[in-house]
Formats: structure tokens, C-alpha cells, sequence
């Protein structure tokens, strides 16, 4: 039997989104517009209010792409090391610092173009160790760029209270006449109003696709997801992507409708960790062919671009349910105050990656109600050597989820530094695994 | 006839209390009735535990190799954490009744959440979102605003009331301990300075182990006795060392001891050193926020040194004071396996040196060292370092 | 029915035999070369002459180790790690921790009352929790194979290997010769080394009675020793069949 995967009708739309986000980074300067960088967690609606020629370039993504080509990131980890950079930092990191320094700008399809573009202004945030210090060095690098990152490390959404959300709203309100000042604009509280209810929209509307991944047969399998999730960590603040997210919300809801699977013929359903080895995603395909096993999403897939209701009151128990747009909050954002406060507390409350770091309590029933709420049979973790953040926990987690009768395997790897995966040692573990479990090949 | 260094009753006192530390707080509890608190990091606004009568202890290493971590924390997280986690698994902080996280870098905090978490005897644990963006003017409004409610969990938890008159003389007990700290640190810009780095290091962990008020006091004898203290070793090269938890005597003794070439450490840019205590808390009215203005602006760790609109890292400002200060001739970058915060600086850093012409040799940390193959690289360095003097 | 099970592993290669009734007809072990399908074929010739069998009387055959690439004859293949859960739980149906020591790799299987998989762990990126490492330090110290066990029981004193990484520990046990540190307390040191990263992974799955090695560094005696040291409990190695047989027999039960 041949396990096919089914394409997407509205897949070529994201890919042309994505494809045209990286063309407008390298063309901004031909007409004059703006130019900044910035980790794809960056309050991406506030640069928006500088005009409607504002382009971003997100790290983490472009480190991604970099990762899945594979020749290139070698060169730009390569180079970078030289350069006495430490191999075990983040190779998304890396990945661009490489790029900078070979002065070469990847594009979406794996063309390469010279010189790598100039921002005007970094925009970042600060969480993990490395964020607000990745920008910091890369200015460096690129021989003084102006550097501006929040702090955002003020514990989880469900311990919020008005000084932390103060906290972060004041650094937001002081980065705008900052920008002002670099790039000689005048700042306009409409567009970023407009960008404030498209980032939610985008973010929420997310949400409810990875929550029709709940049905049987899945509506998706992981691998397309990534390529789908990445709209919001480009540009959430264009209404665009929200609208390519309902028109995917529509397709995905008549699978489940018509119970319509992703793959032709479904018979294990499983989880991942962390973000993927993205050299190496042969591996979902791998699952999917010998095991008709779909892969139905990850924290990190759910939650790095999606806002999710998240931990409750007490602190104990996680809610998978689409965070309130606010609209369906009952709110109204009318001026620049109001936007502010409400994409941090949005972000601060609301956005699933910016809670586990917190305790790994949080981490641990984060992933089990994953599993009860999506009917998964199992759990592969990629132990990700990429990134201190994501990896936070796992084995602790692991732990758990074993003691709680969730099967559970792990393999090492590395998301964005191709040396650093070992292609027979993971599929080893999976065929052990796969056979512990009793699951034979379908091939 | 100058006294030696080695000899002094203070010296063998802050050894001891570095090498019993745990019989001194088992010692302490008996005593004194009171809790002991374990902190991770030097963020943990201790003088508040202090008010409430609590002995905060800062949880450290023993250097010693372990497997007991590993199905808990990866092994892609730096040697500190898993070592500190070992100790509390093995039971070694059976007397512990809390522990205190002020956060900083990723890897301390998962190490703090296992302890938490697993070691039997924590009755009581407190995260504190310490800001990380230290450099930014709301940073100290906000961590007011977390003392305050870690004031009241405190409170809570020992059933006492802080006022202002506890955390006044919690106050001026760690603001004296700094003060002599720093002078002891002042003698070392001397051409010869009558300690070591190892004698160093002793002395500020052992502030860490114990109640500050005997600390201080022989602290004060201790200033007295270095007036009459004749060094009787050849400083060397004068080198700094930089890096944060660096209390593995093995590694000390080694470049000071161990080598060919002369060499003594004058400074140490760490947190078992300078780092720890430089910076005194400024009185004023609101004592929580005098608190709160001493830990935002001290020294900062990297995990919390980034741009907030200009370019700078506040620490790199307070390294070029002490090479000139100190006449710090070569710096050793002792840095952690894995260490994210210390990697994303050096690269930066070792320009910072290389334009003060202090040559600089990196050396990577775990739990243990690799002894012999450290002799090699630092005697090759300091060998280096003296050849071009003959050459100019 | 008979059935051989094939382990093809990086150094040897070992068969075990069996009918129906599971009992051993024969074995062998021999060193794996350059050329895998020769290895297997005189590993199975060996293997059936102590079973005074032949080809035909094989039924079936389960590769395990590297599996069907080298034995491309197999009718099915197994992973190392249920060939060990399925062989440990066979010689030792109290086995509940089974920890195997190979060449290049060590991995530890936890193994339910019903001789089910329950977890298991590989080791990760890390040389030195296997055999070869073995090899490494006794050219250094230049005792043969068969001593290095035995002579780390007698030494006084433990002596921390402080390198973490395999690499540095060949030039500190150099130095620990140097400093005329006696044989036995190096070779100890050595081997507490091991235990450790053997340990680390064996923790994983969590250390549950009984514990039980197999591989080819579960003859090494003083290997046993640091394991006990170490993990703080008792450890067992099969007695009915060599430790190093056992995947082999596992894939063979495999199939019954």
C-alpha cells in the first residue's frame, strides 16, 4: 500500500506570500521604503505605523531557510566560527550572522543574492538568552545599525498583572519616536491600530486551524504546518495574512467535514517537540510512508505562532482553546495607548511559546493536554541542540508524559546546524520505537 | 618580618567555611532556629531573606563528575547546572528549607525547577521575573514592584513582618560586607598584591556560605593583618579572569601555583567574585527601591547585557575601568561549556582586549578540568606573553 | 521450527541458534570485516557446526545489529533495542533494567513484567559509554584485554578521571601514568568513567530491579563493579549464555 500525502488547494498561495516577503526585504530601498530586522517575535505591529512601505526581515524563519539549505548554511556556519563565534549557540543565530558576514541573502527558493541587505533599525525582543544579544552582535557586524530590544521575560500569561504589562507597554511607547527619529517618519497610530487587529486576527484565526487537527483522520500533517504557521512569523501585522489563514480555515474545515484526511490512509497518530531538524525533514515523510503515521503538530507548531487561552487561573491546569480576538472580546481599540497595551498583553497572555519558560509544570501539562485533547498515540521528541529555549524541559517532560502512560521516544538533533544530526541513528530510534509499540511497516 | 598570607587566621577561616559549608548552615539552623534559603543566582536580593531572619546560601558545585542529572536535564546545558542539581539530588542540601530563583540565564532555571521540584526537603520555592533588560529606564519601577510582592511571600512564609528597620540592618550588614570586600580588592592594584586569586575567590564564596555579620568581622581583622603581610611569591603577569561561577580550586591553584611562568589573578570579572558584591545599595526613603536601583544597576551578568538604542554592554564599560585600574595585563576567559550569554560576548570582548593590547586566552569549563591539557595552554600563553616583552 | 538470529555489530558478529522449544542448538562469535556478507556466512557456518546442522535445517533467519543490509537474506529484521529486551527477558525474567555496553554504542531498554518494551534510550553523540573506548585506554596502559577488568579490583583508591570527554581522558590517563599512579587505580578510574556515561543513559529509563548487562563489556569484571558503584544497587550479567550473545538470541526468540 502507498501512503500519499493530499495536497492543499491554498498551498501556492502561502508559498507565493512567502516567496514575495524575502523579494520586498531585498527590493525595499528601490522606492524608497524601510527596512528592519528583527527576531520573529518582535511586536511586529509597531514598526508598521511608519508607513505603508515597511519591510521586515524575521531571524529565526531566514535562519530556517538557510538550515534547509543545507550547502549554504554550512558556509555561513562555517565562516561564522571562524570568525571565533561558539558552535553550540542557536544556528539560526549563526545562520544569519553567517549571512552578514559573507554579505549573501538567501531567497525563498534557495536563490542567492549579493549584498545582504542593510537594515535601517533592528526591532527585537528579548527571552531567551541569546535574542536580544543576536541583534546586538549583528549590528556589530554590520558596523553599527541602531539596536532597540524589549524585555519581555515577565513571567507567564496567567500570572500577569498591570506592572509587568506596564513594563513591557513603556519600552513599546519609547521605541516609537526612536524609530521616528532613525528614519525620519512621522509615526501614524492608524496603520498601527490596523496592524494591532490583524495580528490577532492572524494569531487567533491560527488557532482554530491547529484545533480542526483534533479530528480523525487529521485534516494536516506536521510538515506542510510548518510552511503554513510561518506566515505569522513574518508579517502578522498585514491583514493579508490573516485572509490567507480564513481562506485555509475554510479547506481544512470541509476535510474535516467530509472526513477527509491528510493522508490516504491514517493508522498512527503522534506529536512532536520542538522545532524540526529542518535538513532532515525526510523524517515526517519517512513516518508517513513506512507507518501511515501523520504527525498532527507540536507545542512549537501550535504555539509559536498562535494564541491559545493557555494556562488557567490557578496555574494548573493548560487550555487549548483559540485566544479572543478583540472583537470577540468585547474590546475596542481606538488610539495609541490602547493598541500598545493590547498587542502586549496579547503576546504576553496569549502567545503559547512565551509561557513554558517559566516552570516546567507548565511545559508538562502543556504537552499531556496536547496529547489528550488531539487523541495522539504517541509522543517523538526532537531533542533540539539548536536551541536552549525550545529544548528547555523536554526530559522532565519526558518523564512525565512515560509515567503517564503516553509512549515516548526521543532523538537528538539540531534545527538549524546540519552537522549536527544523525540521519541513521534517528531512524533507528523510530524503527525501535515503532516496533516497541507494536507497529509493523506498511511497505 | 612581614607575615605570610597563608598563615592568617582569616584565610584559614574563609577556606573553611568554603569547604564546610554545609556543616555551617546545619550548625546555623541548630543555633539560630531559623531557615536556610538556597539562591541560584546573584540577582537574589538577599538582604530581604536577611530581614526576615532567613540565611540565604548560594547553591553551588563540587565538582565532582555525575550521571544522577541525566534523565532530567539535557546535556546540552552547561556543567554549572547539572553540578548544582546533582548536589540536591544527592542530598547534599538535606537542610535547606526553600530555594529562590531571581532569573537570569535559561540554563540556572531549568536546574532550578528540577530542584525544586525533586529535592524532598523544599518546603518553599519563589521564581522571581527579574528583568533581563537591565539596561532600559523602566527596569527598576518594575523590579520594585517584584520585590514587593516577593516581600510579601517572604512575610508569609517565616511568619514575620519586614519593616524598615529590618531591612535597614539587613541593609547595612551586606553594604558593609561589600565595602570591605572592595577595599580588600583595592590592595590588589598594588605591584604586588598581598593575595591571590584563589585566596580571592575563598573569601567571596565563603560571604556566600555564611551570615554576613561574622563574615564582616573577620573580614575586618583581615584588612588589619595584609597591612603586615609581605607577598612571598613573584606576581608574573597580572591577569584578570573572566566568567561567573569560577570556584573550582583545581583550576585556580593551577595558574597560580602550577606554572613555570609567574602569574597572579588581580581581578575577577565574576560572580565568586567581583561581580557579586561591587555596587552598594544607596539609601533612600523607599528602601525597597534603593533595593531594587542596587540589583538593577550593578554589574550586570551578560544573560542581561544587550542594546536598548545604543550600542553598548554596560559591563564591557566596567572591564576597560578595571584593566587600566588594576594594570591588568592578560585576561583568561574561563567560560562555561555551553554558556550562551558568556559565547554571545566574548567574540566582542576579545576585541575590547585586543585594543588595550591585554592578551586574552579562553578556556572552556566543565564540571571537572582537564588539568594537564589547561597547563599546557596556559603555560603556552604566559610564555607567549613574556617573549614579547624580551622583544621590545 | 529453528531459527537463527544474526547480530552484525561493528566489531563482531554473533548467531544464536534455537528450535522450537527455545533451547540453544549452537552459536558463534567472530570478528565483523571489511566484508559483512562473508562475516555472516562463517558466523552461520560456525554457528551450525556447533549445532551439527546444516543450511536446510534453518527455518528461519532475524538480522539484528545492522540488519537486512548486511544480511540480505533475513526474513525479517529487528532494532538492537527489542533484540535486547527480547534476549534479556529470556535469560533473565526478573530483567527489568537491561543495559547493553557495544563497541560504538550503549543503550538501555526497560523491560515490563511482560516482557514488553516499555522505554528505552540510546546513547547520544557520545563515544564514551562504549567499547572502543575500552580498546583506546588498554593499548595505553598496555595490560591485555583480559586483565584490565580483573586488575582494577585491586586498587586502594578511587582516582577521578577529571576529562570529561574521551578525547581528553587518553592524554590524562598518559599523565596519570606519568605521575606513577599504579595500574590498577588507572585502570579503575577508567572504568568508573565508563560507568558514569553508561549511567547517565541507563538513568534515563530509570534504574528498576533487577539490572542486568549484556554486551560484550558485561565479561569485563571490573566494568560490573563500577556499574554497582555507581548505580548503588546490584547488577547481574546472564549466566545460561555469554552477555555478548544475547541480542542475537533475542531476535532468534524473536521470530518463535
Amino acid at each position: 500500500m502507498e501512503v500519499k500525502v493530499r495536497p492543499l488547494d491554498c498551498w501556492d498561495d502561502f508559498k507565493k506570500y512567502r516567496k514575495k516577503y524575502y523579494e520586498n526585504y531585498l527590493e525595499a530601498k528601490d522606492k524608497g521604503g524601510i527596512r528592519w530586522a528583527g527576531s520573529a517575535w518582535a511586536f511586529d505591529p509597531v514598526p508598521h505605523g511608519l508607513g505603508e512601505d515597511v519591510y521586515s526581515l524575521t531571524g529565526e524563519p531566514y535562519g530556517a531557510t538557510c538550515a534547509f539549505f543545507q550547502d549554504f548554511s554550512r558556509e555561513c556556519l562555517e565562516n561564522i566560527e571562524r570568525q571565533g563565534v561558539a558552535r553550540d549557540l542557536c544556528g539560526y543565530m549563526r545562520n544569519y550572522w553567517g549571512s552578514i558576514v559573507l554579505d549573501k541573502y538567501l531567497l525563498a527558493d534557495g536563490t542567492l543574492v549579493e549584498p545582504f541587505p542593510k537594515p535601517d533599525f533592528n526591532f527585537t525582543i528579548h527571552i531567551c538568552c541569546s535574542h536580544a544579544k543576536w541583534y546586538h552582535f549583528a549590528a556589530e557586524l554590520e558596523g553599527g545599525i541602531p539596536t532597540y530590544a524589549v524585555d519581555i521575560s515577565v513571567g507567564p500569561g496567567y500570572m500577569l498583572d498591570d506592572k509587568k504589562i506596564e513594563y513591557v507597554v513603556r519600552q513599546l511607547k519609547d521605541a516609537i519616536p526612536w524609530m521616528e527619529k532613525i528614519t525620519g517618519r512621522e509615526y501614524n497610530d492608524e496603520l498601527l491600530i490596523k496592524a494591532v487587529y490583524a495580528e490577532a486576527d492572524a494569531m487567533s484565526t491560527w488557532a482554530k486551524i491547529c484545533k480542526l487537527n483534533q479530528a480523525k483522520p487529521a485534516p494536516l500533517e506536521e510538515k506542510s504546518m510548518f510552511s503554513l504557521y510561518v506566515l505569522n512569523l513574518i508579517n502578522r501585522g498585514d491583514p493579508e495574512v490573516a485572509k490567507l489563514y480564513y481562506k485555509l480555515y475554510d479547506e481544512v474545515e470541509s476535510r474535516v467535514k467530509r472526513g477527509i484526511g491528510a493522508l490516504t490512509y491514517e493508522q498512527f497518530r503522534f506529536l512532536t517537540d520542538n522545532p524540526p531538524p529542518w535538513a532532515f525533514l525526510k523524517v515526517y515523510r519517512y513516518l508517513e510512508k513506512e507507518y501511515a503515521a501523520v504527525s498532527l503538530g507540536a507545542i512549537y507548531t501550535f504555539g509559536l505562532g498562535g494564541g491559545w487561552i493557555g494556562m488557567d487561573e490557578k496555574g494548573e491546569k493548560w487550555i487549548w482553546e483559540p485566544a479572543p480576538t478583540p472583537e470577540e472580546a468585547g474590546v475596542e481599540i481606538t488610539n495609541r495607548d490602547e493598541a500598545l497595551r493590547w498587542t502586549a498583553e496579547y503576546n504576553l497572555r496569549y502567545r503559547a511559546s512565551w509561557q513554558h519558560e517559566y516552570s516546567h509544570w507548565i511545559r508538562k501539562q502543556e504537552t499531556y493536554q496536547m496529547v489528550k485533547d488531539w487523541k495522539a498515540d504517541a509522543m517523538i521528541m526532537h531533542l533540539n541542540r539548536g536551541c536552549e529555549l525550545w529544548n528547555m524541559s523536554t526530559l522532565e517532560v519526558r518523564d512525565y508524559l512515560v509515567k503517564n502512560h503516553v509512549p515516548t521516544a526521543t532523538y537528538e538533533g539540531n534545527m538549524a546546524d546540519p552537522r549536527d544530526f544523525d540521519e541513521a541513528r534517528t531512524f533507528n530510534v523510530i524503527d525501535s520505537f515503532m516496533q516497541s509499540l507494536g507497529i509493523e511497516k506498511i511497505s | 618580618m612581614g607575615k605570610d598570607v597563608e598563615r592568617l587566621p582569616q584565610i584559614k577561616q574563609f577556606r573553611e567555611w568554603f569547604e564546610k559549608r554545609h556543616e555551617y548552615a546545619k550548625e546555623w539552623k541548630k543555633k539560630n532556629g531559623g531557615k536556610v534559603i538556597g539562591y541560584y543566582c546573584t540577582y537574589c536580593p538577599e538582604e530581604i531573606f536577611y530581614a526576615a531572619g532567613v540565611l540565604p546560601v548560594r547553591i553551588l558545585g563540587s565538582h565532582e563528575p555525575e550521571s544522577i542529572t541525566r534523565p532530567y536535564l539535557h546535556d546540552m546545558y552547561c556543567p554549572f547546572c547539572h553540578d548544582t542539581l546533582a548536589q540536591g539530588l544527592q542530598g547534599r542540601y538535606d537542610y535547606l528549607d526553600g530555594v529562590m530563583l531571581a532569573q537570569s540565564c535559561l540554563h540556572m532555571r531549568q536546574a532550578y525547577f528540577s530542584f525544586a521540584d525533586r529535592v524532598p526537603n523544599i518546603e518553599w520555592s519563589y521564581y522571581m521575573p527579574f528583568p533581563h533588560g537591565v539596561n532600559n529606564p523602566y527596569a527598576v519601577e518594575y523590579t520594585k514592584a517584584e520585590f514587593e510582592k516577593f516581600k510579601a511571600s517572604v512575610e508569609e512564609w517565616t511568619g514575620t513582618t519586614i519593616t524598615n528597620k529590618e531591612l535597614d540592618e539587613a541593609i547595612e550588614v551586606y553594604n558593609k560586607n561589600r565595602e570591605l570586600m572592595m577595599k580588600v580588592f583595592e590592595l590588589r592594584k598594588a605591584e604586588n598584591p598581598p593575595i591571590t586569586g584563589l585566596h580571592a575567590m575563598e573569601m567571596v564564596v565563603s560571604s556566600q556560605m555564611v551570615d554576613k555579620r561574622e563574615h564582616n568581622e573577620v573580614l575586618e581583622s583581615f584588612l588589619e593583618d595584609l597591612k603586615d603581610v609581605e607577598p612571598n611569591r613573584e606576581t608574573g603577569t597580572r591577569l584578570m579572569l573572566i566568567g561567573s561561577e569560577d570556584d573550582d580550586r583545581s583550576f585556580l591553584e593551577m595558574i597560580e601555583h602550577g606554572i613555570n611562568y609567574p602569574a597572579t589573578f588581580v581581578y575577577e570579572e565574576n560572580c565568586t567574585g567581583a561581580r557579586y558584591f561591587w555596587d552598594l545599595v544607596r539609601p533612600e526613603e523607599d528602601r525597597l527601591m534603593a533595593l531594587a536601583k542596587r540589583y538593577v544597576y550593578r554589574v550586570p551578568c551578560p544573560a542581561k547585557d544587550w542594546a536598548v538604542g545604543r550600542l553598548f554592554r554596560r559591563r564591557f564599560d566596567h572591564i576597560e575601568e578595571i584593566i587600566k585600574d588594576y594594570n591588568v595585563q592578560g585576561a583568561i576567559i574561563a567560560q562555561m561549556k555551553f554558556c550562551d550569554p558568556h559565547e554571545l560576548d566574548i567574540p566582542s570582548l576579545r576585541k575590547l582586549f585586543e585594543q588595550y593590547n591585554v592578551k586574552h586566552l579562553t578556556l572552556e569549563l566543565d564540571i571537572t578540568q582537564p588539568i594537564g591539557q589547561f597547563r599546557t595552554r596556559v603555560e603556552a600563553f604566559l610564555e607567549a606573553m613574556g617573549e614579547e616583552d624580551l622583544f621590545f | 521450527m529453528t531459527v537463527a538470529g544474526i547480530d552484525v555489530g561493528s566489531k563482531f558478529t554473533k548467531v544464536v541458534i534455537l528450535n522450537d522449544s527455545k533451547e540453544i542448538l549452537g552459536y558463534s562469535n567472530i570478528r565483523t570485516g571489511i566484508d559483512h556478507h562473508k562475516t555472516v556466512e562463517e558466523a552461520i557456518k560456525e554457528a551450525l557446526k556447533k549445532a551439527d546442522l546444516t543450511r536446510d535445517d534453518i527455518n528461519k533467519y532475524v538480522a539484528t545489529g545492522f540488519g537486512k543490509i548486511s544480511v540480505p537474506f533475513a526474513d525479517s529484521e529487528i532494532t538492537q533495542v527489542v533484540a535486547a529486551g527480547k534476549g534479556a527477558y529470556f535469560v533473565w525474567p526478573t530483567a527489568r533494567t537491561v543495559i547493553e555496553v557495544g563497541a560504538e554504542e550503549s543503550r538501555a531498554v526497560k523491560v515490563g513484567e511482560d516482557g514488553n518494551i516499555k522505554d528505552f534510550a540510546l546513547a547520544d553523540k557520545c563515544a564514551a559509554g562504549a567499547g572502543s573506548f575500552v580498546d583506546a585506554m588498554v593499548r595505553y596502559l598496555e595490560v591485555p584485554l583480559e586483565e584490565f577488568g580483573r586488575i582494577s579490583l585491586e586498587a586502594k583508591e578511587s582516582v577521578p578521571m577529571n576529562a570529561q570527554c574521551v578525547i581528553f581522558a587518553e592524554s590524562e590517563v598518559v599523565s596519570l601514568l606519568h605521575a606513577n599512579y599504579p595500574k590498577p587505580e588507572i585502570s579503575r578510574a577508567i572504568h568508573d568513567a565508563i560507568a558514569d556515561r553508561v549511567a547517565s543513559i541507563a538513568r534515563r529509563v530509570g534504574i528498576e530491579d533487577d539490572v542486568l548487562l549484556i554486551g560484550g563489556l558485561a565479561n569485563d569484571i571490573g566494568f560490573i563493579d563500577s556499574m554497582k558503584r555507581e548505580l548503588g544497587t546490584e547488577v547481574y550479567v546472564p549466566d545460561k549464555i555469554a552477555p555478548e550473545l544475547v541480542p542475537a538470541l533475542g531476535a532468534a526468540i524473536a521470530e518463535l
